[in-house]
């Protein structure tokens, strides 16, 4: 299968931090990856590393075959992103904001028809920071789709969505990626995780300490659930520590 | 440039919700030409000028929007909008963050533009106002002005490490430059020693260049403005693209 995301040995250091450390990723076309771990464990930091808008201090990525930094323009006309904070002008209102998005990018999806997927057309005329946590979640998902995009990286895709909102995302993920849209996510919920992810990375520390499918993840670990064996992995220094 | 038209209209409107600048910019200007045409209506600038008081202040009012625009406006923009993330976001699409900075700057030509339609409606209209000098003379120093004073801003707006700084900054730079310019209180009805001291104000040398246009002074008392100017904004406007940040 055709490659669309690849990673090669990415590195980034702060000061004294090590944020990511060796990473190497490949996602196929197609197929949904999500990065986890603990709150500061690199996921965003390897993000933005990706999608260039950090420089890392070694190795290398490309995206649908071009490299973030040198390509941007060309490569972003066909790559979604939804960051994980989200970044809006004061007093802008939600169809203004979609029409200034729509507007950067050669061709767009109309973008009526994705608030209402979404569950926002009654707030196309409400301004962004009066929605509900939930709401901007959603509302900066359409942003990432926009486009129309044949790549598309969420940085905590459901944080502040009710479980109803969850599901509704989930499904309507899973019907791009049927269409061949290409997912790279982080996430705290394991159940998302694994109703989504073809393959998972756990990070600790900025480095791998899992690589594969939900299912080889609890395959490796003394448990039965995805979630208990996700906690076993990124707790599992510590607890070698409690015992000496 | 679908981009471009889009997002001026947006930013155009949240500018115009925001009202500070309608407000700095339009209102107070217009207020002021009103408050001067009334205190001094046809009075000449000083004994045995060839020209009133008013037709040697309307250069200076005409720049308190640019000043408003340049110096509180663009920087407190840039600084928010790269505080917010905005400009991150706008690096992974296609368009460049500079996109979303011509655009600003284009709004606030605008505003000073616009600023001095009506300054010079009000003048013309209630004050029989005339411009004796040069029209063309004019504008082209209205244009310099405005470029060396927003090439401040964007200096500012460009390297302050956060919105707080930006924010003393633009406050440092404008009210001194609105006040002792010559934009708000007449220049020439200043002590001497303030005169001086506002002499090295960016600002006032404009306003000087644009007193000689609009009263059509002869040209080589204007060289030296002219110069302070346009080497400011090459340094500034230098300085600001070297040095940005755009997180």
């Amino acid at each position: 299968m055709e490659t669309a995301i690849k990673v090669n040995q990415l590195s980034k250091s702060y000061t004294t931090v090590k944020a990511v450390d060796n990473i190497d990723i490949s996602v196929c076309r197609g197929e949904v990856f999500g990065l986890l771990g603990a709150n500061g464990a690199g996921k965003s930091t390897t993000i933005e590393c990706i999608l260039g808008t950090k420089k890392q201090d070694g190795g290398s990525v490309s995206i649908l075959g071009m490299n973030p930094q040198t390509n941007r323009k060309k490569l972003f006309e066909r790559v979604g992103v939804q960051f994980q904070e989200a970044n809006y002008q004061d007093k802008i209102m939600v169809a203004e904001l979609c029409e200034v998005t729509r507007s950067l990018y050669k061709t767009s999806l109309n973008y009526a028809d994705l608030l209402k997927q979404f569950g926002l057309s009654d707030k196309s005329k409400s301004q962004v920071s009066e929605l509900s946590g939930g709401q901007k979640q959603r509302l900066f998902i359409v942003l990432a789709l926009i486009s129309n995009p044949e790549v598309v990286f969420l940085d905590e895709l459901t944080t502040g969505l009710d479980s109803r909102a969850r599901r509704d995302v989930w499904k309507y993920l899973a019907d791009l990626k049927a269409k061949g849209l290409t997912i790279f996510l982080t996430s705290h919920f394991m159940d998302e995780v694994e109703a989504l992810c073809d393959q998972i990375m756990i990070l600790k520390n900025g480095k791998s300490i899992f690589h594969g499918t939900v299912r080889e993840a609890v395959a490796a670990s003394p448990y039965e659930k995805f979630e208990d064996a996700y906690l076993w992995y990124t707790d599992e220094e510590e607890k070698e520590h409690e015992s000496i | 440039m679908k981009a471009f038209n889009t997002l001026f209209k947006t930013e155009f409107k949240l500018s115009l919700r925001g009202m500070d600048m309608f407000i700095f910019a339009i209102c107070m200007p217009v207020m002021v030409m009103v408050i001067l045409g009334i205190i001094y209506g046809s009075k000449p600038a000083f004994d045995g000028a060839g020209y009133t008081f008013l037709e040697q202040s309307f250069g200076a009012v005409a720049t308190i929007a640019i000043c408003a625009g340049g110096v509180m406006g663009l920087p407190l923009v840039i600084s928010d909008y790269r505080h917010k993330k905005i400009l991150k976001r706008f690096k992974v699409t296609p368009t460049s963050p500079a996109l979303i900075l011509a655009v600003q700057v284009a709004i606030y030509a605008l505003y000073s533009i616009v600023s001095l339609v009506f300054v010079y409606a009000t003048a013309a209209v209630f004050f029989s106002y005339q411009l004796s000098g040069s029209g063309l003379q004019f504008l082209g120093a209205y244009f310099l002005v405005m470029l060396s004073m927003f090439s401040i801003g964007l200096l500012v707006g460009g390297i302050a490490p956060n919105i707080k700084t930006a924010s003393v900054l633009a406050s440092i730079l404008y009210f001194p430059m609105l006040i002792f310019s010559g934009a708000t209180l007449p220049y020439e009805a200043m002590p001497s020693a303030l005169q001086k001291a506002a002499d090295i104000m960016p600002l006032t040398q404009g306003i000087k260049l644009l007193k000689a246009a609009s009263l059509g002074l002869p040209i080589n008392s204007v060289l030296l403005p002219i110069v302070v100017m346009t080497v400011l904004a090459v340094i500034c406007t230098g300085a600001a693209i070297r040095f940005f940040r755009w997180e």
